[in-house]
């Protein structure tokens, strides 16, 4: 029985009004068709292609057009970009905002990534701060936060949030000694800000479906983090303590919000990390493969009583 | 020949629309729930993440099993190893039937994998039992095109049974290496993997005709974008050349590489069909026929350039972007302007929660991937901006 007789029988049996049946109807046969995704990806290549062919022509022509002219345009599509979005931006507010035109969202990504541009431009031409990138990153970084709670953005949060990680990255870039020591240390540290931070503002509601966003790049990076932590080779029990208790945390947090990507998180990063353990020093083949015979199974073992007890549910 | 009844899978489609309905406030929430319990399914389903690692786990399982049996062999002849793979096949085969049949898993990652294994160590077995042991020759024998064609009959096989589009894609795949077996000319290489793909078109393109809105509808719309899109790259042979990154962007790629007559056909054939496919995806209200229609539009305008061999222009990307983000706000203009905000029986409006999901996810995603700093630079007095190596928003190595 099609979906189209079932809403027939629901109708005439009184479970769904004539109006209903006749707009899911509609919705099933795409009466009307929504072309609403469509053009978004549409808007959002054309951006895209537009500033990699403008990075291009900057790249390419700079010394042929002069300082001059190419920090003009830049700051033209700069200014207008950002002049549409305040200009058309209703009223700030702390909770969800529909964006106000179509390409609005668009326009303000062109924005930021002209920003980027400039930025890059000007600082390799003239070096106004030379040697301290970072601080770059950093400043883009408040100004994607800014321009994301203003404009209720996610493009322009995830900008923020990866800019926040570069400018972390190449802060200790420049010691040189226990690079990976001092990158773990700072990735903990940028997941602690960004969590603790993203945890703040949903309770203050600002803006509280960003949280997601965080949530997700924090376990990632946390992930890692502690990962090649358990990969080094001396003093890696603190690192397994720590991934086996973020494992735990993201399982629960997965299970009894029922985002289901945490589970899965927590089961391949726990895996990897629990195998390389059980792995280390071990060279013969039939052990490895044995290993990966008992604990794939396991693991699925596993995987499938959570799955039946939670998430049935696609 | 499908392993799932009709009646399952319709009335799990019909759980999935009241789901998103409900999700839409299109039914109330105690509609929701008594027109829920009057559709229930005997399929084992689960989420799409838990999907995804059952999946990589049950690959992990089974290809380490494989390896095991082979290191208990010790160091077995490829013949050995060829009927161990083509037993592990029928096995994994076995197993996935039963998964499916026995345990109900629709869409579980298990069964999934299980198929999809059985599909590599067919054609694995049947290379290294069968033709391993031959001399090596530049032009292999017609015999051998066995492995792919194999291939090609056992991802159908696997599509048909299971329902995974990805077996259809894979058969696609396969076919792509059954003409090099067969004749050492590219002009016919291209052509019989293009006319294979039509076949599979026209096919199709009959059987969808009597599942007009039921649940293979969609799954019928994905293999057909799929077979436009592989007939589109057969025939564009500045995207589907491998030795694409040595001509691409400077664009000297010679027509003389392909006899001018097929060459240039295949030229008219790549702008006749943009406008084709998606001629049929707006007839059909075909949301994937539609964005292949579009993808494909968007490869002949990149691909014109090194087809008539003239060079690229850096300013090439931003008249594309234009030309993008102006058809976008010209048609969204356009269908907001009709009655109700419809033309056609087309809208701009989001008529599905489901769009602003998916534009949230890939807005995370992309912007997270998007150049959108300054890298580390030289620190040389006498850097120069340039190069263009990497283009992008500015984070490229040049800047």
């Amino acid at each position: 029985m099609t979906i189209l007789t079932r809403l027939e029988q629901w109708k005439e049996q009184g479970k769904v009004s004539p109006e209903q049946c006749a707009h899911l109807a509609g919705l099933t046969r795409g009466e009307p068709f929504s072309l609403f995704l469509e053009l978004n990806v549409l808007l959002y290549a054309g951006v895209l292609a537009f500033v990699a062919g403008l990075g291009w022509n900057v790249s390419t022509w700079s010394k042929q057009l002069g300082d001059g002219l190419v920090l003009t345009v830049l700051s033209t599509i700069l200014a207008a970009s950002f002049w549409y979005c305040f200009s058309r931006a209703p009223a700030w507010s702390p909770a969800e905002t529909p964006a106000p035109s179509p390409i609005f969202d668009y326009v303000l990504y062109l924005g930021s990534l002209i920003w980027s541009m400039e930025l890059a431009y000007v600082e390799n031409r003239f070096h106004v701060l030379s040697g301290q990138l970072d601080l770059y990153l950093l400043a883009s970084a408040a100004l994607f936060f800014f321009l994301a709670y203003r404009f209720d953005n996610r493009f322009v949060l995830s900008l923020a949030l990866s800019s926040l990680a570069g400018w972390f990255g190449l802060t200790i870039s420049h010691w040189s000694a226990h690079q990976d020591a001092a990158y773990r240390q700072y990735a903990l540290l940028y997941c602690l800000l960004v969590g603790v931070g993203g945890a703040l503002l949903q309770r203050a509601s600002l803006k509280p479906h960003f949280f997601g966003t965080y949530l997700n790049i924090v376990a990632n990076v946390l992930f890692w983090a502690l990962l090649s932590g358990v990969f080094i080779r001396q003093g890696y029990g603190p690192w397994f303590l720590a991934l086996l208790i973020a494992c735990g945390a993201s399982v629960a947090w997965g299970l009894t919000r029922r985002q289901f990507a945490f589970v899965a998180y927590a089961a391949v990063y726990g895996y990897v990390g629990v195998s390389s353990l059980f792995l280390r020093g071990v060279t013969d083949q039939t052990a490895v493969l044995f290993y990966l015979v008992v604990s794939g199974v396991a693991m699925l073992v596993a995987l499938v009583l959570i799955g039946r007890r939670f998430g049935r549910q696609a | 020949m499908r392993i799932y009844s009709a009646s399952s899978e319709e009335t799990l489609r019909a759980r999935k629309l009241l789901r998103d309905w409900v999700g839409d406030g299109f039914l109330a929430k105690t509609q929701y729930q008594r027109l829920e319990q009057e559709t229930p399914s005997e399929l084992r389903t689960t989420n799409i993440f838990l999907r995804l690692v059952l999946f990589l786990f049950t690959l992990l399982s089974v290809g380490a099993a494989f390896g095991l049996f082979l290191v208990f062999l010790s160091r077995p002849s490829n013949q050995t190893a060829g009927v161990v793979s083509l037993i592990f096949a029928a096995v994994c085969y076995a197993a996935a039937e039963a998964a499916a049949s026995q345990a109900r898993l629709y869409r579980y990652g298990i069964e999934e994998a299980l198929a999809v294994c059985s599909v590599g160590f067919l054609c694995a077995g049947m290379q290294a039992a069968f033709f391993s042991g031959r001399s090596y020759s530049p032009q292999p024998e017609a015999i051998q095109s066995m492995v792919p064609a194999a291939g090609v009959v056992f991802s159908l096989w696997i599509w048909r049974r299971f329902g995974l589009l990805y077996a259809f894609l894979a058969a696609m795949i396969f076919v792509i290496f059954l003409p090099g077996y067969w004749t050492s000319s590219h002009e016919a290489q291209h052509l019989i993997v293009a006319v294979f793909y039509a076949a599979g078109l026209v096919v199709v393109a009959v059987v969808r005709s009597r599942h007009r809105f039921d649940y293979l509808d969609e799954a019928y719309s994905a293999v057909e974008a799929f077979l436009w899109l592989g007939i589109y790259l057969a025939i564009n042979l500045q995207v589907s050349s491998l030795n694409l990154s040595m001509h691409w962007w400077d664009g000297t790629r010679a027509a003389s590489e392909f006899a001018r007559p097929f060459y240039w056909g295949t030229w008219v054939l790549i702008w006749c069909l943009p406008p084709i496919v998606l001629a049929r995806g707006i007839r059909q209200r075909d949301r994937f026929v539609i964005a292949v229609g579009a993808i494909v539009a968007v490869l002949t305008f990149v691909s014109n350039k090194p087809y008539l061999g003239w060079p690229r222009h850096t300013w090439d990307p931003m008249l594309l972007g234009i030309l993008l983000t102006g058809v976008a706000i010209y048609l969204r203009r356009w269908l907001a302007r009709g009655p109700g905000g419809i033309r056609n029986g087309f809208t701009a409006a989001r008529l599905s929660g489901k769009d602003k999901q998916w534009i949230n996810v890939g807005a995370t995603v992309t912007g997270l991937l998007s150049p959108q700093a300054p890298a580390p630079q030289p620190s040389s007095p006498d850097f120069r901006f340039g190069g263009g190596q990497t283009g992008g928003g500015g984070a490229g190595g040049d800047f």
